[in-house]
């Protein structure tokens, strides 16, 4: 489902509906053996859902050192931009590098749920991580093997190890793609 | 409601868990396992008593995991280290007061207080988990791995292709003698087990060890070690380097079996120099509790529960 904004810059407008995939923070959960699941709330925090459409074109995200706060636009559900800052990823870097195509994401996570056996209705995105999700050193090297058979790429093991989420594995999957067609 | 707020209206009372029975240091050649299921833990104010038992950033952990399953794993996996390290201080440190650390390569290990009167016995740890059960071996100071795997875990890939992707030579050509697909997806997982068992004590994991530099493999018996030892008639478990064949690590030791009928377990231990043995019989020596603690606990050693012991 669309909101129809007109988002102000022509180049992030979607060439078709935005994949909102809602990013659902694990809730704090009641440890119930029984049917009754109610909410507890974690002393400190109580985050709620928060929605965030792709980026369906290529936008460049600017990532800085790590331990500096890194900023990213995106667009809002209203079509307001908004900058939305994120934690600038762990390893040392300072590119330029762009965000994979949403299509790859969900092949990433259609094949990580499978691996995985996990259920139709579990959410899984881009900012999903491999261990969170429970997988464990022999999924992972399965899960960068199904990955390579569908996208017909190879990944070095160097960078295997540097795969820590879906968006990760997209990413790399995408510059591997455009290396080899290039 | 999950009483996790100290002033929470919900909190639930109850009754403070029983003492965990102490347990006897494990002996220089000794790991000690102590395992839970998660399927038997059918209380609960269980999970309630094991969530006190965290650090604020572990219950951060636990709850980032994905799905409800995932975090009572990841909850019972930490309640695990902790009351199985608290068992071996004479009741002296409670599950609640250890504090952790991750050595350079990212193992965790215990952070010992400083304490005046009494020295903490120097405990090393490893943990390994699947969905239907949770393991952590313990030892003496000495640097272990432990790792469990479900029998009849069914890989996507192909086996030899995992083989010759992430196995060594030598490995690929053992499976490769297996005709029987079932034997050798058993021996694959078997292997996997072992090898990520000499990872975790190596303390630098699957990502500072590749699979393929080393080999796992089982040496004759009768062999001068280079220890000087003699050993027994059995055939036993050895590593050695890729580059370097012929030339074991003795340093490691290994032991793998069959845990509960449903898991291979490999354990991997530093071979204690410190202590020469008496006598032949230099191999790991095993000691093994299936838990769910502050329930019960029951010393399976010398039963069907530990089965088919290769070492």
């Amino acid at each position: 489902m669309r909101k129809r904004g007109t988002p102000p810059n022509r180049a992030l407008r979607a060439r078709r509906p935005p994949e909102i995939s809602p990013t659902v923070r694990s809730l704090p959960l009641a440890f119930s053996l029984s049917s009754d699941r109610s909410m507890a709330s974690i002393s400190g925090t109580v985050t709620a859902t928060s929605v965030r459409p792709r980026l369906t074109s290529r936008a460049p995200v600017v990532k800085g050192f790590s331990g500096l706060k890194s900023v990213s636009f995106s667009i809002q559900r209203n079509g307001f931009p908004s900058v939305r800052l994120q934690a600038a990823p762990r390893r040392l870097r300072f590119q330029v590098s762009c965000a994979a195509k949403p299509e790859t994401v969900q092949k990433v996570c259609e094949i990580v749920k499978k691996q995985l056996a996990l259920s139709d209705d579990t959410p899984v995105s881009g900012e999903s991580k491999f261990s969170t999700l429970g997988a464990d050193s022999l999924d992972t090297v399965e899960i960068v093997m199904g990955l390579e058979e569908a996208f017909g790429i190879s990944v070095e093991e160097e960078s295997a190890q540097s795969i820590t989420t879906v968006q990760d594995a997209a990413d790399l999957i995408e510059k591997l793609v455009e290396a080899k067609s290039s | 409601m999950l009483p996790l707020h100290s002033n929470s209206l919900a909190r639930r009372p109850f009754a403070s868990p029983l003492p965990l029975p102490p347990a006897s240091l494990p002996s220089p050649r000794e790991t000690h396992i102590w395992y839970v299921v998660p399927d038997e833990l059918k209380d609960a104010s269980l999970l309630y008593q094991y969530m006190e038992l965290l650090s604020p950033c572990e219950r951060q952990s636990v709850l980032r995991m994905n799905g409800e399953r995932l975090q009572k794993g990841a909850l019972l996996a930490r309640a695990l280290v902790r009351t199985t390290l608290a068992r071996y201080t004479d009741g002296r440190l409670s599950p609640k007061s250890f504090k952790f650390q991750k050595n350079r390569f990212g193992k965790p290990e215990v952070e010992w207080d400083k304490y005046d009167l009494w020295a903490p016995p120097p405990l090393q740890f490893n943990i390994s988990h699947t969905s239907t059960m949770i393991a952590c071996g313990v030892t003496l100071d000495l640097p272990i791995g432990i790792d469990i795997e479900e029998k009849q875990r069914k890989t996507s890939n192909n086996i030899l292709s995992l083989a010759h992707r992430y196995f060594s030579p030598v490995e690929v050509a053992y499976l490769k003698t297996l005709a029987d697909p079932e034997c050798r997806q058993s021996e694959f997982i078997r292997l996997w087990t072992l090898k990520e068992a000499y990872v975790k004590a190596l303390g630098r994991g699957f990502s500072g060890t590749p699979f393929k530099d080393f080999t796992i493999r089982l040496e004759a018996s009768n062999s001068k070690q280079v220890t000087g030892e003699l050993k027994s008639d059995a055939p036993s478990i050895v590593v050695e380097a890729v580059d370097d064949p012929g030339i074991l690590m003795n340093r490691w030791q290994f032991a793998l079996f069959e845990l509960n009928n449903s898991h291979y377990t490999a354990v991997c231990m530093e071979r204690d120099v410190k202590n020469p043995a008496d006598g032949e019989n230099n191999s790991l020596k095993l000691e093994v509790w299936r838990t769910l603690p502050f329930v019960e606990d029951e010393c399976v050693t010398e039963t069907d529960a530990v089965k088919n012991i290769i070492r």
